[in-house]
């Protein structure tokens, strides 16, 4: 089993580097107990990057535990069986490291960057965190409280930012996608401790998880240091909870009014769209960069620029594993109508519904799209990160190199087809936001 | 004696079978420090004088041009802002393209482009190169500097300037560059409303002609091109560009204050106090103590593990952060340490910092921390190396402040000698409490007082947001007046008890403008009833009713009761001239002081309503009139502070009214509005005031 994924990964390395100029080379295996390994090799500046993917996001929670995924990454920098409480960062910036971590609707990511002599510090902080994670109630209490004052700073007291939980509850009715990510302070305060096992104990295994190495380190050492510290790790024994549910269509529009502490009225619309790496999702992609990428872009150019009914414009999608939304929202200029602006927005979307784009405009997305690409490899980080979301996601981590070629297949036609078989109004959410003391 | 270690060895393997393993119980030992080598860069000059650095880099196929104007220091004086506009007009136009087309041309190649007053930067796919060059030198060689876009950025920029100014942070950073630098110092001149305003398009092309020079240039390449490519469109694109020789000027260096001297600005009703500990300092680039100090100020407040944010937010809770810097400059550098903390700690976050500055200055680091301290700035210093532009950094640095060739090369060294000992002397050196602008953005009332025995003599001096000194208002207030005498005497000034009290009914018209939205307000008031209509481009944006009693709130098509508390302000809100029945009403004057306004001395008078809440105006000390209104109020979860200015008091029918009242606060943009019309006594029908 080992050997022959082994086996592959050299021949797929030859074949990648082949195809692609100048691609990015890697290598993956997998051990015993399930870990898929992702490394790339890139000697140039001596700085690594160690990253542990998990397959579990804010979709794999119970309905009663909203927000868990991502409190639960918190909780991991608590410590572990022998790292004390607080440790965890210190460890890293003490090295002359440093760490982040995010959480999604469908996975946890954690990652460092190290000076490269710390390569296997990166691995023991990694190997202690899936292997013994310790959590005291002390360590809940307080990032209770961290979590919390997460809520209010980034969510709480920022315009509009209600805006994605305000969306979703609407959108998704029996998918998980209804709730969001930072989900419900009472659900994580009614959290109790055999909740925490759980969770550990069913996604926080070897085979629920990518560990995803860039940068300045040498292959054979480092396989056998990741054979020591992960090798021995125990492989789950639960079963993995991956919810399998079809959220029907949403059968006509769905529109309300939020009151917010705003002073400029907003127009948010959210079009359900294809799961990520499907032909259509390319087609919407495309789609976006067309409506919003630069001050050329249409809706910019008419919203800001040319009618000046709106402050900012524009497009931008949810990602995700399962069919999502791509959004499309405006912020009205002072004295400018709601309706007015959405109107001013459809029109837009109307255009490029009804006229095929022109050869030109075409030529200039392509380009964008390729530019977007080629620039996002840029640091050892973004590089272990990214591969290791292709292999999540589609089982194929080469997509980093190749995933260009799928933008590429979309023509000017399948973008007016995905315009008018996602952006209609019977499958759109729509909220005008409004300033708290327009409230009736 | 063998069967015993025989089973020693035995139980020994049968704990680690069911144990853990011993190497995951300590942190593993790093490798060997890496070999930290320093990518190759070239170097060339062009005849005109063009200095050309290039990093090639191919790991990605893209490329970047950073054109960097080496501007002298030159003095902005009354259009400060000048430069910075003139370096955004760049790229709204050249001689042959409009901004619409300069955009549709970075965006179809998926380019990167914007112009500065120092130059520009562009970036691209390296197969777009030459066009993205054709493009930067076309706006380079004949920018048009199209008025409409001027207009347009102009009004940006004061937009955005109304926006920021009342911000404590905005004012302390302004004020600290006055105080650091002096106002006759490039580097002390600010960019305010009035400066701006005098900024003209021909100002910008000027600025234009005499500083894009090759002679006073970098261009900095980086990325996937070879080192001959490289010189060929350096020569292609910009060997035709003419050197120009320009005079230099010289400046007088800032120096710090012999003692230290507490500055403060008054922020009215400021629940926090903005702390900025500044002075200026002479530490230049690649100096002797550069290094040295760029660590001892990663010791002292670099973060999250300095010892300010340790102290102030991690120990005591002062704070959500505290930070400092120590910055080196080719001209004159500078050190500032800073925190936003709650008004009733200002003066022990002061003693803390104070407590910090000289603990730095004292004990000697131990060797903990040092350690540490030293990985963390090696750790920043190695990560940065993975992006190419940092590697172009470097080389710039190197070449524009005349660094020795190896001095990035030997930073890691450097760092490493570095002992505790040299830590307590660059301290000592560039830490100087003692000789320090201490400046304080807040509530005065609540903050002064506590705040004066960290000034060297005791004074406080007060400032302007701007950083203007005001008269000291040390004048002892006069013993015969006092916050009702203040009152009878505005109201003598606006025309006296017996005339105020014919006014009826009163109709107030204003308008005024909201980025270029015409905002018009009118006012009617009869015999304690109220109507305020505010209309948006013609139309009615919102309308308030007060009948006497009960009040009704019309916004966007919806009605909103007003609650008892809001209704009973409306009850003095109401009355033309409040003031006259302020008996009573129940309201309570307390002369408080004697402060600025403007630049004017006025009285601080505070008036408390039966309900507890607090107003307070300020009146011109020679005048009496009133010239502005202060008001602290909570909403939306918010506390807001109002203020209304009042100002252009001419007669209307024997009453003295103000002409201008700006009101700000509660808006995002501050409301300047012009009394358009004031009509007494035209007899205002009750069916105004109805509330259905």
């Amino acid at each position: 089993m080992k050997l022959s994924s082994l086996i592959l990964a050299v021949i797929l390395l030859t074949t990648y580097s082949l195809s692609a100029q100048r691609s990015i080379e890697f290598e993956e295996y997998t051990l015993d107990n399930g870990l898929k390994v992702l490394l790339h090799q890139d000697n140039s500046a001596p700085v690594v990057a160690v990253s542990v993917m998990y397959h579990v996001g804010s979709k794999n929670e119970r309905p009663d535990r909203t927000g868990f995924a991502h409190f639960f990454e918190h909780l991991l920098f608590e410590g572990s069986e022998n790292i004390g409480r607080g440790e965890f960062m210190k460890y890293i910036e003490n090295a002359g490291g440093t760490f982040n971590a995010n959480t999604s609707f469908d996975r946890t990511f954690y990652y460092e960057v190290f000076p490269s002599n710390e390569l296997e510090l990166g691995l023991w902080l990694e190997s202690e965190r899936m292997l013994h994670a310790k959590v005291e109630t002390k360590g809940i209490e307080t990032q209770r409280e961290v979590v919390k004052e997460e809520r209010r700073q980034t969510i709480d007291n920022q315009p509009y930012a209600t805006f994605p939980e305000e969306i979703q509850k609407r959108a998704f009715k029996k998918h998980p996608y209804r709730w969001s990510i930072i989900g419900s302070m009472d659900h994580i305060n009614a959290a109790e401790e055999q909740d925490f096992k759980q969770f550990y104990a069913d996604f926080y295994v070897p085979n629920n998880a990518i560990l995803s190495i860039a940068g300045d380190f040498e292959v054979k050492g480092t396989k056998k240091l990741i054979q020591q510290y992960f090798g021995t790790i125990p492989k789950g024994k639960n079963e993995i909870y991956r919810p399998n549910i079809v959220e029907p269509p949403l059968k006509g529009e769905i529109r309300d009014t939020v009151y917010d502490n705003i002073q400029l009225p907003a127009v948010i619309q959210a079009y359900r769209t294809p799961a990520q790496g499907t032909e259509d999702y390319y087609a919407v992609s495309m789609l976006s960069t067309l409506l919003s990428n630069g001050e050329s872009s249409r809706m910019y150019r008419a919203l800001v620029d040319e009618q000046q009914k709106a402050l900012g414009a524009g497009t931008f999608p949810f990602p995700t594993e399962d069919p999502g939304l791509e959004f499309v929202f405006g912020i009205a200029n002072v004295g400018v109508d709601v309706g007015d602006l959405e109107n001013a927005m459809d029109a837009e979307v109307n255009k490029v519904q009804e006229e095929l784009i022109s050869e030109k405009e075409f030529q200039k997305l392509r380009n964008q799209v390729e530019s977007t690409f080629i620039s996002s490899n840029s640091t050892v980080q973004g590089i272990a990160q990214s591969m290791a979301n292709y292999e999540m996601y589609f089982g194929d981590a080469n997509l980093i190199n190749t995933e260009l070629d799928r933008y590429m297949k979309v023509s000017k036609e399948d973008i007016q087809k995905a315009a008018k078989k996602y952006f209609h109004k019977d499958n759109r959410v729509v909220l005008h936001y409004l300033p708290k003391s327009a409230k009736p | 004696m063998k069967k015993i270690l025989f089973f020693l060895i035995a139980s020994f393997t049968i704990i680690s079978l069911h144990g853990q393993e011993d190497f995951r119980k300590q942190r593993p030992k790093p490798g060997p420090a890496p070999k930290v080598k320093l990518g190759e860069t070239q170097e060339f000059q062009l005849d005109n004088g063009l200095k050309v650095i290039v990093v090639e880099n191919h790991k990605l196929p893209r490329v970047s041009f950073q054109l960097f104007i080496n501007v002298p220091l030159i003095q902005e004086k009354g259009a400060v802002g000048m430069s910075g506009l003139a370096g955004q007009m760049l790229k709204t136009g050249t001689s042959t393209k409009s901004k619409a087309e300069i955009d549709e041309a970075v965006d179809f190649i998926g380019a990167a482009f914007s112009t500065s007053s120092n130059g520009m930067f562009g970036s691209a796919l390296s197969k777009h190169k030459e066009t993205l060059l054709d493009l930067m030198t076309d706006v380079l060689y004949n920018p048009s500097f199209p008025a409409d876009e001027f207009d347009k950025l102009k009004n940006q920029t004061l937009s955005g300037l109304t926006f920021s100014k009342d911000d404590p942070n905005t004012i302390a950073g302004n004020v600290a560059t006055v105080l650091r630098y002096g106002k006759d110092h490039p580097y002390g001149e600010i960019t305010t409303e009035a400066s701006v305003e005098n900024i003209t398009v021909d100002m910008c092309k000027e600025y234009y002609n005499n500083y894009f020079l090759p002679n006073l240039s970098y261009l900095i390449i980086v990325g996937d091109i070879t080192g001959k490519e490289a010189e060929n469109v350096a020569n292609k694109y910009f060997s035709s560009w003419k050197r120009k020789d320009i005079a230099k000027e010289r400046f007088e260096t800032p120096t710090a204050p012999k003692e230290r001297e507490v500055a403060f600005v008054n922020k009215t009703g400021a629940v926090q106090s903005v702390i900025n500990i500044t002075y200026p300092l002479d530490l230049k680039p690649g100096s002797e103590y550069a290094t040295k100090a760029g660590l001892l100020n990663s010791i002292l407040g670099g973060g999250a593990t300095g010892r300010l944010f340790q102290n102030l937010r991690e120990d005591k809770g002062y704070t959500y952060g505290a930070y400092s810097s120590l910055s080196n400059d080719p001209n004159v550098g500078y050190f500032a340490a800073s925190a936003s903390v709650r008004n009733e700690v200002t003066d022990s976050s002061l003693m803390e910092f104070m407590n910090e500055l000289n603990r730095i200055r004292d004990v000697e680091i131990d060797a903990e921390e040092l350690k540490y301290a030293k990985a963390k700035q090696a750790g920043s210093f190695t990560r940065s190396l993975e992006n190419p532009q940092s590697l172009a950094s470097y080389a710039f640095n190197t070449a524009r402040y005349k660094l020795s060739k190896d001095y990035y090369s030997n930073y890691l060294q450097r760092l490493d000698r570095i002992t505790a000992e040299d830590l307590k002397e660059t301290a000592n050196k560039f830490i100087r409490p003692d000789n320090a602008y201490v400046l304080v953005v807040g509530n005065k009332d609540e903050v002064v007082e506590k705040i004066k025995p960290f000034d060297a003599d005791g004074q406080v001096d007060f400032y302007d947001i701007y950083g203007t000194k005001l008269q000291p208002v040390t004048a002892a207030l006069p013993s015969d007046l006092d916050g009702d005498g203040v009152i009878a005497k505005y109201i003598k000034a606006l025309g006296g008890a017996d005339k105020l009290a014919t006014v009826n009914d009163l109709t107030t018209k204003m308008s005024g403008s909201i980025q270029g939205q015409t905002i018009d307000i009118t006012n009617q008031q009869k015999n304690g009833k109220m109507s305020v209509t505010t209309s948006l481009s013609g139309q009615v944006m919102a309308q308030q009713v007060f009948d006497g009693k009960k009040g009704m709130v019309m916004q966007m098509g919806a009605k909103q009761p007003l609650d008892e508390k809001q209704a009973s302000a409306m009850k003095i809100q109401a009355l033309p001239f409040p003031e006259l029945k302020y008996g009573a009403l129940g309201v309570k004057a307390e002369l408080k002081g004697l402060d600025n306004v403007d630049g004017k001395k006025v009285y601080e008078v505070v008036l408390t309503r039966p309900d507890g809440s607090k107003v307070t105006d300020f009146f011109d000390a020679q005048s009496y009139l009133k010239l502005r209104s202060v008001q602290t109020v909570e909403a939306m979860g918010q506390t807001i502070t109002n203020t209304t200015d009042f100002a252009g008091y001419k007669e209307v029918e024997g009453i003295q009214f103000p002409h201008s009242i700006t009101i700000s606060g509660m808006l995002p943009i501050p409301l300047k509005t012009k009394v358009e019309s004031i009509s007494i006594n035209s007899g205002i029908s009750d069916d105004v005031f109805k509330i259905e």
